[in-house]
């Protein structure tokens, strides 16, 4: 037990070393005075100068708050819409019995397979046709519900054991009552992850939203971040600021969020 | 009609459901036809309109020689003639092959082992949950300078190696194109380690306690309950992972693209599928035809691959 | 069971079919509107048009907002809105704009864009439509606009740029060479390349990259014939070339990164001081500066090697699409940014050089004020009145990855030099041809 707990440390730090890697060069990127290299062989890892007046910067020289504003509202309405639809359809998916259920799934299933880049254009003409281009509406549409999510979704409904939704069908509930009520509940650990990946992969979509929107006053935070990169100089501890800004609420809703995909603290069934 | 609707069965059947569920007991009730149906227009809704509708633009265009901005007429097959006389093609295709089978199965056991080792509430671990997830939020940028850095010919990994003396002459990771396509996948599997992980995670939560405690009863060892309680749970799962990170593997972009560069290696040697697909087709004077028809190839590859999963799945329930 | 299966399948199908019928199959026809050469536009400045520009903002949006609002104040009822699209997917943004038929009024596009542009009818003859603005700009810039095959020209230069090449002083030391006399040909080049590799047992390269096709021009090699439709640098000057590359590879002197590497990527060599010569911008300067200080130290500042006594010349230019619904401001408007004395303004503000006849006679452009920026400003400026644009502007993405993979080829001895210049040629003027 108690060896198994130090063996567990040890395993952690070594896991650890190998993955904090970019984070870290970028925080220290970010920190990094004026009179410092970026380039250099070997890489400085530690700033020398530590400053934090690069994010004062990065606010400076982009309206870095209005395209979070816009970034946010995107990412919000893709989870929430994430959710609920791919709960909707990975629940049907799993756990009902009709005709077409197959091809349904099948549908889901290729969609995954689609390249994005063969399609962009044609979804930006479908976008226009709809006049919805130029809208973030257009920016959260395409993967507003994603075959990803009901595919994980669906395999959360599977795993949930058949004998309570029997009771509840006993006492009469009916299919949206018996979602709800029982299967929900029981698939949050999933739901969560659901979020946070919807969260995430709207939170750094570039190109889309940059081929979609026309107006720079919708523009989400990767293409306002991007404004970094000048044409004639760019400043790499500006980019690497702005870069930390985009991944803290990253960061934080995954610590906010990590509590969810685990067991009840404690009530481990699997012990050392 | 017929060998569609087989397709679609087995299709389906790709991620497999645990015997308990297969006729779920929902079918006793009365349940009216579109019930199903309308828990599934959302997301159908939104896969057939912004997905596969646009989709359908380049299958047609792949039968065309259209360029980016437009122009172009029918030619028949022409493109994939074309593709079969395509040096490159073959290229493309092979190392995509290549890259499922080296990163699938560290997809499917490492995330596992990792959710394993963070699943227990210890002091710290929220820190190193986070910590675990970050190569998966990095930008890919910044992750393709690190890993330049860290494998170049005078990068950190040479140097200390050189420094141990273990070697007189730098290993060639970036220069070589077999090195090259092994660095790509290890970063690939380094950034999907959190990300899988997290959904192995998920998982976990659903793992049947009363099974554990069973088993725990009947003085079953942490190793035994792994293999006979946590493991079999979760084989819906591993399935469920080695199908998206094989799709995910296949058309394989930004890791080759960041460590062989835009011409995909020492003479294109390293060039993936989507690689190539990109430069085909990109640029006011991409070939729109030719870059549509590749796409129509990764797809119904893709499909077969799926497919292949499958029956071997299946295969090895007998 | 369902009561009324067959009122499902029903709908289904319908679906199904819906869906397929809808697909027009985007990307086919389209551009055969044939509207670029109607003649003189003429026309009421004013109204609405939308200017996109490339990654200017934030440092330059003053500049930029000052002739706007200058513009808005000489010419009553114009709107003007002004786009900047970041970097980063620039030609992405341009290519859905343009297959949507929906570009800005005014663009700024460089030549390579402007020629697939052109060639689809899609921007507005210049020469026709502003018969008077030729004579308001420097040959060099005006001429990369008029594009083969096609009528007239195409776009209003804008800025261009020509950039000395960059050395490291400090790596020259190491290894013994001169770092006050760089090498000022081809020969001293490869001289001087070989040394740093031997001296350093081939922990020092010169060079970062393989070489690109305007290097082919700068060398002196003929890169297409005369009228535009062939590609020949596999000519003997090209296979010379390319067999020059190949013996500073055998010795170490082209770093074996080279062989996958991009131009950023050896930017970023030379910048963490791995490879000692890189050829640049005049801005380049600013960057090294920020992102190099130590590097900024010991940078030298040299003229770019060429056998033809010509430098590379970079143009921006600004283009009105052939679709815009208000082609007279767009005109009148892309016209009054790049006049004489706004470039002049720009150029104050940045290492770039104005394109518009007689600004280089100021004397801004001749006197250095004692600061490395001046310097390169001069230097560069001097080489700029012979410049020639070594792109061709049929030389397009597919092309450069090309060449890049057959030079790796030939760098590792997969093909002779004469081989990989043989196939590339073949393969580029296909690429033309379709």
């Amino acid at each position: 037990m108690r060896g198994g707990t130090v063996g567990r440390y040890v395993l952690l730090l070594l896991v650890l070393a190998i993955t904090v890697g970019p984070f870290l060069w970028q925080l220290s990127t970010s920190l990094k005075g004026v009179t410092e290299d970026i380039y250099s062989t070997p890489p400085q890892l530690f700033p020398q100068h530590p400053t934090p007046g690069n994010y004062a910067r990065v606010a400076d020289a982009v309206p870095i708050w209005s395209f979070a504003l816009n970034s946010l509202l995107v990412a919000v309405t893709n989870v929430v819409a994430n959710c609920l639809g791919a709960a909707m359809a990975g629940y049907a998916l799993a756990r009902l019995r009709f005709r077409g259920r197959t091809a349904a799934l099948t549908v889901f299933l290729t969609s995954l397979l689609v390249p994005f880049e063969a399609i962009m254009v044609a979804l930006f003409l479908v976008m226009r046709s709809l006049h919805l281009n130029n809208t973030l509406a257009a920016v959260v549409l395409p993967g507003s519900i994603a075959a990803l999510n009901v595919l994980l979704m669906r395999n959360a409904f599977l795993a949930l054991p058949s004998a309570v939704e029997e009771a509840a069908i006993i006492d009469g509930a009916n299919v949206w009552q018996r979602f709800t009520r029982i299967a929900l509940p029981s698939a949050r650990g999933t739901i969560v992850v659901v979020a946070v990946f919807s969260f995430m992969f709207s939170w750094d979509d570039f190109l889309w939203p940059l081929i979609v929107l026309s107006d720079p006053a919708k523009y989400t935070l990767t293409i306002g971040l991007s404004y970094l990169q000048g044409t004639f100089v760019n400043d790499q501890r500006l980019v690497a600021a702005g870069t930390m800004i985009a991944v803290a609420p990253l960061v934080l809703l995954f610590v906010a969020a990590q509590k969810y995909f685990f067991r009840g603290v404690g009530e481990g069934a699997v012990k050392g | 009609m017929q060998q569609a609707a087989g397709r679609v069965k087995v299709a389906a059947e790709v991620v497999r459901e645990p015997a308990d569920v297969r006729r779920p007991a929902v079918r006793i009730v009365q349940q009216r036809w579109f019930t199903p149906w309308l828990f599934l227009l959302p997301g159908l809704a939104v896969v057939l309109g912004f997905n596969l509708f646009p989709f359908l633009n380049t299958v047609v265009l792949a039968f065309t020689n259209a360029k980016v901005l437009g122009g172009g007429h029918f030619t028949g097959a022409d493109n994939f003639v074309r593709m079969v006389h395509d040096p490159a093609f073959w290229t493309a295709v092979g190392n995509s092959a290549l890259y499922i089978v080296g990163v699938v199965p560290p997809l499917v056991i490492l995330p596992l082992l990792l959710a394993l080792l963070v699943e227990r509430k210890l002091p710290g671990i929220t820190f190193f949950r986070t910590a675990f997830f970050t190569p998966v939020i990095a930008s890919i940028v910044v992750v393709g300078l690190i890993w330049t850095w860290l494998l170049d010919s005078r990068g950190l990994v040479n140097d200390v190696l050189r420094a141990l003396g273990v070697l007189t002459t730098p290993i060639p990771f970036l220069t070589d194109e077999w090195l090259l396509l092994v660095s790509a996948m290890l970063v690939t599997v380094w950034k999907g380690l959190g990300y899988y992980m997290i959904i192995y995670l998920a998982a976990l939560g659903t793992v049947s306690k009363d099974l554990h405690e069973a088993a725990q009863v009947d003085g079953a060892g942490w190793w035994r309950r792994l293999w006979s309680v946590t493991l079999p749970a979760l084989r819906p799962t591993m399935v469920l992972v080695a199908v998206l990170s094989a799709v995910s593997a296949f058309r394989v972009f930004s890791e080759v693209y960041l460590l062989a560069g835009p011409a995909g290696g020492p003479g294109g040697a390293d060039t993936s599928l989507v690689m190539l697909i990109q430069q085909v087709g990109t640029g006011l004077s991409g070939d729109l035809g030719y870059s549509s028809a590749l796409s129509v190839v990764l797809f119904v590859l893709t499909l077969g691959l799926l497919l292949l999963t499958n029956r071997l799945n299946r295969k090895e329930d007998l | 069971m369902p009561t009324n299966p067959l009122s499902r399948r029903g709908f289904l199908l319908a679906a199904a079919a819906t869906t397929a019928l809808g697909v027009t199959g985007c990307g086919l026809g389209g551009g055969t509107e044939d509207n670029a050469d109607t003649g003189p536009v003429t026309g009421d400045v004013t109204g609405e048009i939308k200017f996109q520009t490339w990654a200017l903002k934030p440092k330059y949006t003053d500049y930029i907002n000052g002739m706007i609002t200058a513009f808005q104040q000489q010419h009553n009822g114009v709107k003007i809105t002004w786009i900047d699209q970041p970097a980063d997917g620039y030609l992405q943004k341009v290519t859905a704009d343009a297959a949507a038929g929906n570009l800005p009024d005014v663009i700024n596009v460089p030549p390579d864009l402007s020629y697939p542009l052109a060639r689809k009818k899609l921007l507005l003859n210049i020469e026709t439509a502003a018969p008077d603005a030729k004579k308001d700009y420097v040959d060099g810039g005006w001429a990369a606009y008029a594009l083969p095959g096609q009528p007239g020209s195409y776009g209003f230069p804008w800025y261009l740029n020509t950039g000395p090449t960059f050395y490291n002083k400090a790596l020259f030391r190491q290894v013994g060479l001169d770092a006050e006399h760089p090498p000022t040909s081809y020969a001293e080049l490869e001289a001087a390349a070989l040394v740093m590799a031997q001296r350093s047992n081939k922990q020092i390269a010169m060079l970062g990259l393989t070489p690109v096709i305007a290097d082919f021009g700068l060398y002196g090699v003929k890169v297409m014939n005369d009228d535009g439709s062939k590609f020949t640098f596999n000519e003997a000057k090209g296979v010379e070339f390319v067999e020059m590359y190949k013996r500073l590879f055998d010795a170490g002197a082209l770093i074996p990164e080279a062989l996958s590497a991009t131009y950023t990527g050896a930017g970023t060599k030379f910048m963490n001081q791995q490879i000692a010569w890189a050829p640049g911008s005049a801005y380049d300067l600013q960057n090294f500066k920020t992102n190099a200080p130590s590097l900024y130290a010991n940078v030298g500042i040299t003229k770019t090697i060429t056998s033809t006594g010509k430098a590379n010349l970079y143009v921006q230019g600004l283009s009105v699409p052939s679709a815009s619904k208000n082609k007279p401001t767009a005109l009148a408007f892309a016209r009054f940014v790049t006049n004489a004395q706004n470039q002049m303004a720009f150029a104050k503000l940045t290492a770039i050089f104005p394109s518009t006849k007689g600004s280089m006679q100021d004397p801004y452009f001749a006197q250095d004020g004692g600061t490395d920026e001046g310097r390169v400003r001069v230097a560069a400026a001097k080489q700029l009145d012979t410049a020639v644009n070594y792109t061709p502007v049929q030389w397009s993405e597919q092309m450069t990855t090309l060449l890049q993979q057959k030079m790796s080829d030939a760098m590792q001895g997969k093909a002779t030099p004469k081989q990989a210049l043989d196939d590339t040629v073949a393969q580029c003027n296909k690429l033309l041809a379709g």
